[in-house]
């Protein structure tokens, strides 16, 4: 047999899934065919390559993140889970075609008219049950992100910043992570994420305060002309003052120079 | 899974040790970088979290996680493009003795790997190391199961070329280290 015929049978033959009269073939001829044996040989030189081991932080940083997911979950109501099993194992359609799925449908859209109705009525305050429970999904958005936000690795960091974006309230232990993120984290990447996502949140006096002092403190270029820039968004006109500081300090980086100029002139 | 799927974070732990060795042997041996493969692996249990609903039960879990793994790695290396490609000059040569010939030789198979186009050795990773089976794979990569079984043939073949050319460079310093050590008048011994 040639070569091309046996490297057909020889990847099944490496996994032991050939039938013995094929085995006897394929060995035959790799008793007769030095490429193809080497091959082979390669194959099982592979095994030589150790099993590296993760760092042992690795265990400890996993059982932070699912603490953390844990701890807010316990909270929430325990149908709902029961609830979600069953709909995502149903047929849906099946079941929307059935009489039982006709009358859901009829009620739903009754209570979606209901609902509307009540709304254009006037706004009420929602209904004690759903609130808390958005409260305790917060609780445990919360938690995963002040977990994430202490890793050991920036990309989980950055994550942790991410998913503090997802609420649009901050609650307090968050906002201050945040700012201490933006004012001490070692990775770059990381502090400009953080300004991201405390520039949906000017509203609230200590963001501002804080990212006038990072302006002080920072000393990557990348960081300052974000930081700049931001104040430049918010036209943050008491900011002046403190621009106007950054761009006399004696070893500042040409580029952060201009811009805070260039910001200056904006906030006239 | 099921337990998983349905909200027993607790089964995440069971499912962390099963599968964080592999999964980061996965990633190093396809990357060269620790820490980076122990970033991914921490992203892949967290979209387990995330995704978990997605999970298919009756389906493989396996190629599942596999899947999370590759897509989390696409992702990674599109966010952070890698600088520069790692290059086998750019290694340490590989210094001859004869007293850690199989250790010489991991090396150098590491390093002939290494040499491997990226979605090469990635399939070797998958059937020699992640032991997945052919058709798992060809569900992974979306492919025919005679595709892949034509990949990883021409995958060793390459492996197995640059393992060669790697060994006899090896060997080629050995017996010049040896030529220098015969000639060098500080060998002793030889002259007459």
């Amino acid at each position: 047999m040639k070569c091309e015929q046996i490297s057909e049978l020889l990847p099944d033959y490496l996994q032991g899934s050939l039938s013995p009269d094929q085995r006897r073939t394929v060995e035959t001829h790799l008793e007769q065919c030095a490429d193809c044996s080497e091959e082979v040989a390669i194959w099982q030189k592979l095994s030589l390559l150790p099993v590296e081991q993760p760092g042992p932080a690795s265990r400890a940083r996993f059982e932070a993140v699912l603490q953390a997911y844990q701890a807010g979950r316990s909270n929430q109501p325990a149908h709902n889970s029961q609830w979600r099993k069953r709909f995502s194992s149903w047929n849906v359609f099946h079941w929307l075609r059935s009489p039982l799925g006709a009358a859901a449908w009829s009620a739903a859209l009754l209570a979606i008219g209901i609902f509307a109705g009540l709304r254009l009525a006037g706004p009420k305050p929602p209904s004690p049950d759903l609130a808390a429970m958005q409260s305790e999904l917060a609780n445990m958005k919360q938690l995963v992100v002040l977990s994430m936000l202490q890793q050991q690795s920036a990309s989980a960091r950055l994550e942790g910043v991410t998913w503090s974006t997802r609420d649009q309230q901050l609650d307090p232990r968050v906002l201050s992570a945040l700012l201490h993120t933006l004012r001490y984290d070692p990775s770059v990447d990381v502090r400009l994420a953080a300004l991201d996502a405390l520039s949906r949140h000017s509203a609230q006096p200590q963001v501002r305060s804080s990212v006038v002092s990072a302006l002080q403190e920072q000393q990557s270029p990348l960081v300052q002309v974000a930081l700049i820039d931001q104040l430049v968004e918010w036209h943050d006109r008491d900011a002046r003052p403190h621009l106007e500081k950054l761009r006399q300090s004696p070893n500042l980086n040409p580029a952060v120079r201009q811009r805070a100029d260039w910001a200056i002139s904006k906030l006239n | 899974m099921l337990q998983v799927r349905d909200g027993a974070g607790e089964m995440l732990g069971v499912l962390f040790d099963r599968y964080q060795t592999p999964l980061f042997n996965f990633y190093s041996k396809l990357t060269g970088d620790r820490t980076l493969s122990e970033d991914l692996v921490q992203e892949v249990f967290l979209r387990i979290l995330k995704y978990r609903q997605s999970y298919r039960p009756g389906t493989p879990f396996r190629a599942w996680i596999y899947q999370i793994a590759r897509n989390a790695r696409v992702d990674h290396f599109r966010k952070f493009p890698r600088q520069t490609a790692l290059e086998p000059e750019m290694l340490p040569p590989v210094v001859p003795s004869d007293s850690a010939q199989e250790q010489q030789e991991v090396e150098l198979l590491r390093r002939a790997l290494r040499m491997l186009p990226e979605d090469k050795r990635e399939i070797l990773l998958l059937c020699r190391f992640q032991e997945l089976k052919y058709e798992e794979i060809a569900a992974l990569l979306g492919c025919e199961l005679n595709t892949v079984r034509t990949r990883i043939h021409r995958a060793l073949q390459e492996l197995r070329k640059s393992f060669h050319q790697l060994t006899k460079g090896t060997a080629l310093k050995r017996a010049e280290a040896a030529a220098g050590e015969h000639f060098s008048p500080r060998g002793g011994g030889h002259e007459v």
